[in-house]
């Protein structure tokens, strides 16, 4: 059960949806159509298939559990076609597990078992072409990793997170789909450097498409799809959770829309940031760059700040954002008097297409910092609106902001009214019973009986940001 | 701020347990093997409480400080400070069901934690240690013994 102290948080950032227009393979939005490659159809692997170090459900184990249990370190868990009523931990470094079809190989929790897959403590693990649904935790949780992959996986209506990355890092996310959690869809959180690319997901009908608490360095998130979640893209800085503040996420060519959805399961803060489509709530030194934004009753792409109260530890200042997580894992915390105000600072935000966010397409606000101040930047975003107006001459990218570039008051944004809308915002619907989309027939994982095992590599690709551009709609 | 659960098992002063070795709590941080029962008779001793008590901040997902050191007869305030529910188990425990069934049977100084239905945030438990030892725990939603969400309290 989530808890509600009182937050206040507001993030707001507009997102668009986007065709992925770049010249990269990988700039390809996952696909919803029926998998172009052949499927597998039998229950066990071909002959073709590797078969040292091959551990086969159910014919050679008759549980997921015992297959990971009997695993050593570079060996491939091949399950079948079935339904798995499992909730499956994995503690051992550097395996697969694959489904053999992605659609077909089904992780059931029935509302009762808690996680789908969890891994704890290992490193290199990498979970494949499968979906796991009905968790009343988590689909897919990795925690304590160095090195995790989550590669073609679906996680539908599960109880948190659909696909949970925890202080983890060295990561891989990719051409996977969450729909239907009250949290986030996609979490990367507690870590600094992170070391992690989410590409290639879809994201909707979820508390929060994208969210990101106290995480980034290295942390990429492109190409992908947000849409029809409360609220699209929302890194997101707190003390209630280690390594604050949240920095250096940069988010590159992806479709952000329609992110106002009310009748999906959300926590309080995702009612509190509905309406926007990326939105940074307290982030520092984002980079927000050729997103396609639109449709959101609130901001297309906001930076406002978080309240947090009840915080646990004083915000770090500007000289301590280099600090990394392990080394902020041992400072004593400072317990402050009163609630924190965390604001968001140092982000850019360059290029985006924006349209149709009926508060304003491109926003920065916070609750007494003057915005000046908080050097944040916008520049080149083709976009109607702004708050404060004139957003584009009063904050460029590339010199010092001064107060007297202009009126920062007029049309300014104020994020308190957003504290009263959430009071009225349609309240969460039950996770179990949320309306979904009719689950699509998803792409499987190319030659997935077949493949080699390749375990989740600490480091992860290298993303060509400059290849990326302004994904066009989808149809 | 939160309801306060508090569960102090005080123990008569200076009661001598017989360490039934499994429930006792380890000085190694870890149950004794069976053979050790039959071979070794331990006393614990312990103590009323001090009047001192010790904070560890619960956040999502770590308990913090992870390791702490008291003397015993000290209270220790777990504060859930985070917005997800968690647990605190001894080690020797899996889940909530297995605390409860603990401590419906154990009344050693082992026998102590408190189970996630128990605990949301806002919520606050205490417990007195009061024989020395080592106390290591964890949650059972984020973590498992010594890795994920964990903590230990070495208690002299």
């Amino acid at each position: 059960m989530k808890l509600f102290r009182t937050l206040l948080g507001v993030s707001v950032l507009s997102v668009s949806m986007i065709a992925c227009g770049s010249g990269d393979d990988s700039a390809d939005a996952p696909s919803t159509e029926a998998p172009t490659s052949e499927a597998p159809t039998s229950d066990a692997p071909t002959t073709d298939a590797p078969t040292a170090g091959v551990l086969n459900v159910p014919a050679d184990y008759a549980t997921i559990q015992e297959a990971v249990d009997a695993a050593a370190e570079g060996d491939l868990i091949l399950i079948a076609p079935g339904t798995y009523n499992e909730a499956v931990q994995v503690t051992t470094n550097n395996i697969v597990i694959r489904g053999l079809d992605r659609n077909t190989v089904i992780m059931d929790g029935n509302f009762e078992l808690d996680n789908g897959f969890r891994v704890v403590g290992a490193s290199g693990v990498a979970i494949e072409n499968m979906t796991a649904m009905n968790y009343t935790k988590n689909g897919f949780f990795w925690t304590g990793s160095t090195g995790y992959r989550g590669s073609y996986l679906t996680a539908w209506r599960n109880g948190d997170y659909g696909i949970y990355a925890f202080d983890s890092v060295g990561g891989l996310l990719e051409h996977s789909y969450a729909v239907g959690s009250p949290d986030a869809g996609f979490y990367i959180g507690q870590c600094y450097p992170c070391d992690a690319v989410i590409r290639n997901v879809i994201a909707e009908h979820n508390g929060l498409g994208y969210s990101g608490t106290n995480s980034g360095g290295n942390l990429v998130i492109v190409n992908s799809v947000f849409r029809n979640n409360r609220a699209g893209i929302v890194p997101n800085s707190g003390s209630y959770e280690l390594c604050y503040p949240q920095r250096k996420t940069t988010i590159v060519g992806n479709l952000v829309y329609s992110n106002n959805q009310p009748d999906t399961p959300a926590i309080d803060v995702a009612i509190l940031a509905m309406g926007n489509g990326i939105l940074s709530a307290g982030g520092v030194q984002n980079i927000i760059e050729r997103n396609r934004v639109w449709d959101h009753d609130k901001t297309g792409i906001g930076l406002v700040p978080f309240l947090e109260e009840d915080a646990n530890d004083a915000i770090p200042g500007k000289d301590a954002w280099g600090t990394d997580c392990a080394t902020q894992k041992q400072q004593s915390p400072v317990v402050p008097d009163g609630p924190l105000l965390w604001d968001s600072q140092d982000t850019e935000v360059r290029g985006n297409v924006l349209e149709d966010n009926r508060r304003a397409d491109i926003a920065v606000g916070s609750a007494g910092t003057n915005l000046w101040e908080l050097g944040n930047c916008f520049e080149g975003n083709t976009f109607t609106t702004s708050a404060p107006l004139e957003l584009e001459t009063l904050a460029p990218c590339g010199s010092p902001l001064s107060e007297t570039a202009g009126d920062w008051l007029a049309g300014d944004l104020n994020v308190i009214t957003w504290l009263v809308d959430a009071e009225t915002a349609p309240p969460s619907v039950d996770w179990k019973t949320s309306n979904l989309p009719e689950m699509p027939t998803l792409e499987n994982m190319p030659d997935a009986a077949t493949a080699p095992a390749v375990p989740a590599s600490a480091t992860p690709p290298t993303i060509d940001l400059a290849a990326i551009t302004v994904p066009d709609k989808m149809d | 701020m939160g309801r306060m659960i508090r569960v102090s098992l005080v123990l008569l002063p200076l009661a001598m347990l017989t360490a039934c070795a499994p429930d006792a709590p380890d000085a190694a941080g870890g149950s004794k093997p069976d053979d050790a029962d039959s071979a070794i008779t331990t006393t614990i001793a312990t103590v009323p409480p001090n009047g001192e008590s010790v904070t560890v901040q619960v956040l999502d997902n770590s308990y913090r400080p992870i390791d702490i050191e008291i003397v015993a007869g000290t209270e220790v305030v777990f504060d859930n400070r985070g917005r997800n529910e968690h647990n605190i188990l001894p080690d020797s425990v899996k889940d909530d069901a297995g605390l409860a069934e603990m401590m419906a049977n154990d009344t050693s100084p082992a026998a102590w934690g408190v189970a996630s239905t128990e605990f949301a945030p806002g919520d606050v438990f205490s417990h007195v240690f009061t024989a020395p030892g080592v106390y290591p725990y964890y949650c059972s939603i984020h973590g498992v013994p010594g890795v994920g969400m964990y903590g230990i309290i070495r208690v002299s």
